[in-house]
């Protein structure tokens, strides 16, 4: 039934515009037939002129021909006299005739060519301007699946298709989600080749079985935009996987310098200890060998803190610091940091700030350990003698905020941020010892736990911020099982 | 000389079977090294020394697996030795029978400590365990369930009290967080660190001086917690 619909629409509009065309002259034909008498024959043969170019500009040549035929009939069967038959006596009426129907044909063809050419070049601003959207839309993303995804879209918009799919080579097939893939096999099948071969292709399934030759050309035009588009996104991964590497490279080299002279430091006051020792220059009972070996006592600590940082700092570069989330109490790591450190942190005084009310957060004990040791540190490092270091934390806008101030020196405001670079020192490197890591270390894990650090001058010193989200996967700490009183 | 305390010190570096050899000597110990896992093991049957001190990184065999093979005849205290970031490989070895760690670099302080409290620990395995544990002015009776600082009775809820029970039995030795949880709430539980955090915390609120810097109940980052006395 529906196919017999079909067909019978299908005639329809195939053949309409000539029965629609019968019908124009027609019906003109009938009006300049009641008009005849009042009516000079060329100036109906000149009226007739009009519907034939419409007609023709309308419904195309096709029909503008056969309407001039038929005008040329009707003209001659009702308006040349004798009337009602198609012999012709008066010789002017002949010559009439015969110009109507030149005049008629010509401007059938004129129009009908204009008619033509203008279609196309419509249809060929429509795709110049498809084109033209397809490759601002692609230049903007760099990424592959961007470029698939607007693709697709723009395939399917153009092709009037059902479905379609871009399968990349090396890639999972990309195909937009709103309607099934359909079972069948793809209409339509355009490789996307690029100069160094093909790199994937574009399935389209469009319920009309044809696909005009120049639907194939766009698409294929499509195509060669996506190749570019994404060898351009290769190329662009292909210059930052450089970068990183150049970057890495960069920073072992400044690794190199800075930890050769790092570590030289405190091996040449051990070997200078150890070998004044050794070789009796120092009697071991004067006071200078209990300085000779707490030096060396310190300086193999020290020693041991910056190859635990290199340690800490390569594995945040390789990205191989994950976070060992559990739920944990901030004032426990704290106050452990502090009983660890209880000998570096006799000559400030330490005060804690953290209430009880708390909620648990969800972090990597030994590392937020590690945030507060060189924090801690860093502060001790730079805050004269005797001086207060505050710790104080709260929750803020849904995150555990974490404060560390401390009395040291202001730090003028274009370095602040700076100070979380690796190797960054304000004051020449003499100065004061370390790795120049401690807080880029800090920086890497709490970024690591989805936080954020940064440091601000106070009034009287230099304070380190950090927040911790309170949260793990979206859920808070599960409520603890309830426990009985014992009597 | 010959009932002086028999160690065992199983590490591949030949300086630190050095060090602490010199070291442990010059304190009164009758000192042995071996520097393969194998050779451990067999020295250890063979010698039945009081401590072993154990490298977790030994070239033929990882050195969790040595624990655990000891632990299949023997109770003898292991403490073990391994490098800064790896709680993994020491809460394992911990899991698989040891019963303390260093972290190298140490201190010899800290060695002489951990192998005191090992020395105490074995004479209790063999001897009859004491119901009365006293740290400081805290004395806890395991047998009565009673806890008292000075003159004073501490109440415990029954979580609090099964887990200073637990802390106090195993006094000097470090417990890994699974232990304690399996021990304490149940394997069901075993993950659930946060139990334990929450409780630790009331548990120091009523026994330590100042929670926030205990001295009987100390954190071991990333490991657990262990009960001491001194």
């Amino acid at each position: 039934m529906k196919s017999a619909d079909m067909r019978i629409s299908s005639l329809i509009s195939r053949f309409g515009k000539y029965i629609l065309s019968v019908g124009v002259i027609a019906s003109i034909t009938a009006i300049f037939f009641v008009l005849r008498d009042e009516l000079d024959t060329t100036l109906i043969a000149l009226l007739y002129l009009i519907p034939l170019g419409l007609i023709t500009a309308y419904w195309g040549l096709g029909a503008g021909i056969t309407s001039a035929l038929l005008t040329f009939l009707a003209f001659n069967y009702f308006f040349i006299q004798p009337y009602y038959t198609l012999a012709v006596h008066r010789a002017t009426d002949v010559v009439i005739l015969i110009i109507f129907l030149i005049v008629a044909v010509v401007i059938s063809q004129l129009v009908g060519r204009m008619q033509a050419s203008l279609i196309a070049a419509n249809a060929r601003e429509r795709e110049a301007t498809q084109l033209y959207e397809l490759s601002i839309a692609l230049t903007s993303s760099h990424n592959e699946n961007d470029i698939a995804k607007i693709l697709a879209k723009q395939v399917l918009e153009v092709s009037n298709g059902e479905h379609v799919e871009i399968n990349l080579m090396g890639e999972e097939s990309f195909h937009l989600d709103e309607v099934q893939k359909p079972l069948r096999s793809p209409e339509l099948v355009v490789p996307i080749q690029s100069a160094r071969g093909l790199i994937g292709e574009i399935l389209l399934w469009k319920t009309e079985s044809t696909i005009r030759l120049e639907e194939k050309r766009l698409l294929e035009t499509f195509a060669s935009q996506g190749a570019l588009a994404l060898e351009r996104a290769r190329l662009r991964q292909a210059e930052s996987r450089a970068k990183i590497l150049e970057e890495s490279d960069n920073l072992k080299s400044i690794l190199l310098s800075s930890v050769s002279h790092e570590l030289r430091t405190p091996l040449s006051t051990i070997k200078a200890a150890a070998s004044s020792l050794r070789g009796h220059e120092v009697s071991w009972d004067s006071p200078a060998s209990v300085e000779l070996i707490s030096a060396i006592d310190d300086e193999a600590d020290h020693l041991n803190m910056l190859v635990g940082n290199l340690l800490d700092m390569s594995r945040i570069e390789s990205g191989a610091l994950k976070p060992k989330r559990e739920w944990n109490i901030l004032s426990e790591i704290i106050g452990s940091v502090l009983a660890h450190m209880r000998h570096l942190a006799e000559e400030h005084q330490v005060k804690v700030d953290v209430p009880d009310s708390l909620p648990l957060i969800p972090v990597d004990y030994v590392q937020m350990g590690q945030v507060f040791t060189n924090l801690l540190s860093n502060s001790l490092k730079y805050a004269p003698v005797n001086s207060m270091i505050q710790i104080h934390a709260q929750i803020e806008n849904e995150m555990m905020h974490v404060q560390v101030s401390n009395q040291s020196p202001q730090i003028p405001t274009e370095h602040l941020e700076r100070i979380f670079d690796k190797f960054y020192r304000i004051t020449a490197a003499d100065r004061v010892t370390g790795t120049g890591l401690g807080l880029s270390i800090c920086k890497g894990i709490i970024e690591a736990h989805d936080g954020k650090i940064w440091a601000e001058n106070i009034a009287d010193g230099l304070a380190f911020h950090f927040t911790l989200p309170l949260k793990w996967d979206g859920a808070s700490p599960l409520k603890l099982p309830t426990d009985s009183e014992t009597e | 000389m010959s009932n002086a305390p028999h160690i065992l010190v199983i590490d591949d570096e030949l300086q630190i079977q050095r060090a602490i050899r010199t070291i442990l000597t010059e304190k009164g110990f009758k000192v042995t090294t071996a520097s393969r896992g194998e050779e451990g093991l067999t020295l250890a049957a063979t010698n039945e020394p009081d401590i072993i001190i154990l490298d977790l990184g030994l070239p033929d065999m990882d050195g969790v697996q040595v624990c655990s093979r000891l632990r299949e005849w023997t109770q003898c205290p292991i403490i073990i030795l391994s490098v800064r970031d790896s709680e993994r490989d020491k809460v394992a070895a911990l899991d698989a029978g040891a019963d303390d760690y260093l972290t190298k670099p140490f201190g010899i302080e800290e060695l002489l400590a951990r192998v005191r409290v090992a020395l105490r620990h074995s004479a209790r395995v063999q001897g009859t365990q004491s119901k009365i544990v006293k740290a400081g002015d805290l004395q806890i009776d395991l047998a009565w369930h009673i806890i008292k600082r000075g003159d004073e009775e501490i109440k415990l809820t029954g979580t609090e009290y099964k887990l200073l029970s637990y802390l106090a039995s195993n006094l000097g030795r470090v417990l890994t967080h699974q232990s304690i949880l399996t021990h304490v709430w149940g394997p069901a539980d075993a993950d659930h660190t946060e139990y334990l955090r929450v409780y630790m915390r009331q548990l120091r609120k009523k026994l330590e001086v100042d929670p926030e810097r205990p001295q009987y109940i100390l954190t071991e980052p990333g490991i657990g917690y262990r009960f001491i006395a001194d």
